[in-house]
């Protein structure tokens, strides 16, 4: 992941940015990392670990994610 | 596509790897093959909603590099993230009114590691107005289940995902009071309305609210339905559990379903997919028999996956 992506996605996973994808998987997974992280701030790493596992797994479609979550 | 039933064996027994949706006095006449199947008289087909017990509803996984098919039990049914593939696609079916089926629909969100295997799929059903058990098929056995869920696994070339994206006509409105639960469950008492506790039940009489109408959880943009199966003198009951500390909101009233239903699908575009399933409450609802919603083709169903179990929801997948 990119570092202007990692910050965004950080600040996609505390609230300050809104990122919606067209992927539901992905919509599905920033909600639960959200939660996550609203409960204790210091599981931000482990969640934008899962997020990065995520990419690799399909890196097909985060490919698209990605280069709109940078452009925020 | 809808096809008769010696259609459907020549597939199987040309070693074709298939879905197949059908009412069981069909299934249960198939041979042993590649094939997984639940069942349902209930179909969108291309010529338009449809229900019969005279055709079977088959999706050919011809995109598939290779497929393997197992089934599996209430203990064992998050195996599924381990045994997929690695680059794939998993396609699932639960019996309604299973054990399987309510702890899938309970346990899907905790799992980890769920999201990262795109994985797509629809609980079995039967004729409303028989008395028949819901079930599902292991093809390579010839085995029916009516306690344990099919899986197919198929494995995708490097070049190519799989999309699972869901067609929700039910949105809420922001300013509704939120609903949150204790715990994940397929019934409750007791939920707090924005902080405040309630009796559910009360709250959904005291309110005049239409229970025909889903609660109503906004995953980043993505909404998820939770539909109402019956609301008790004390309890409230529903057909996929609500989860602890997600914020519900009724969904806003609908007054015409099959336009608020055509409309979704034009904006969701262009799509080409290969396999999709549409909620029972949505063919009723929606009044679609003899309706077509192109693409958007397969069986009509007492449930749907998209990872999670959803309700009156068209789920889809596309290979990209």
């Amino acid at each position: 992941m990119k570092d202007i992506v990692r910050e965004k996605m950080v600040k996609i996973l505390s609230g300050e940015l809104i990122y919606t994808s067209s992927n539901l998987a992905l919509n599905m997974l920033i909600t639960k990392m959200q939660k996550k992280v609203l409960d204790d701030p210091s599981n931000m790493d482990a969640c934008m670990e899962e997020i990065e596992q995520f990419a690799a797994k399909s890196p097909i479609i985060a490919k698209v994610d990605f280069s709109n979550i940078a452009k925020l | 596509m809808l096809i008769t039933l010696e259609e459907t064996i020549e597939l199987i027994n040309s070693g074709k790897a298939l879905h197949i949706a059908a009412d069981d006095s069909l299934l249960s006449k198939l041979p042993k093959g590649n094939w997984i199947g639940g069942t349902t008289p209930y179909f969108i087909a291309e010529e338009g909603g449809i229900t019969t017990k005279d055709k079977l509803f088959v999706s050919v996984i011809d995109y598939a590099e290779e497929v393997r098919i197992a089934s599996y039990g209430k203990y064992n049914v998050f195996q599924i993230v381990e045994e997929c593939y690695d680059n794939g696609l998993t396609m699932i079916i639960l019996p309604y009114g299973s054990d399987v089926a309510a702890k899938y629909g309970k346990d899907a969100p905790e799992v980890e590691e769920l999201l990262m295997h795109p994985t797509i799929g629809w609980i079995s059903g039967m004729d409303l107005e028989s008395s028949d058990a819901a079930k599902v098929y292991d093809g390579t056995t010839g085995e029916a289940y009516t306690d344990k869920a099919v899986v197919l696994y198929i494995k995708l070339p490097d070049d190519k995902a799989a999309l699972i994206n869901i067609i929700n006509i039910f949105k809420d409105d922001k300013n509704d009071p939120v609903i949150k639960f204790s715990d994940n469950d397929l019934g409750v008492k007791k939920c707090t309305i924005n902080g405040e506790e309630f009796n559910f039940a009360q709250y959904i009489k005291d309110k005049g609210i239409d229970a025909g109408m889903p609660l109503v959880a906004d995953y980043n943009g993505s909404y998820i339905n939770t539909s109402i199966k019956e609301v008790g003198e004390d309890r409230v009951d529903f057909y996929a559990p609500v989860f602890k500390d997600i914020e519900y909101r009724f969904a806003v009233k609908i007054n015409d379903y099959a336009s608020e239903f055509r409309d979704k699908v034009n904006q969701a575009g262009d799509k080409n997919p290969v396999f999709s399933c549409n909620c029972i409450l949505n063919y009723l609802n929606c009044s679609l028999e003899g309706e077509k919603i192109l693409p958007y083709v397969g069986p009509v169903t007492f449930g749907e996956i998209a990872y999670q179990l959803l309700n009156q929801t068209l789920v889809y997948c596309e290979i990209l």
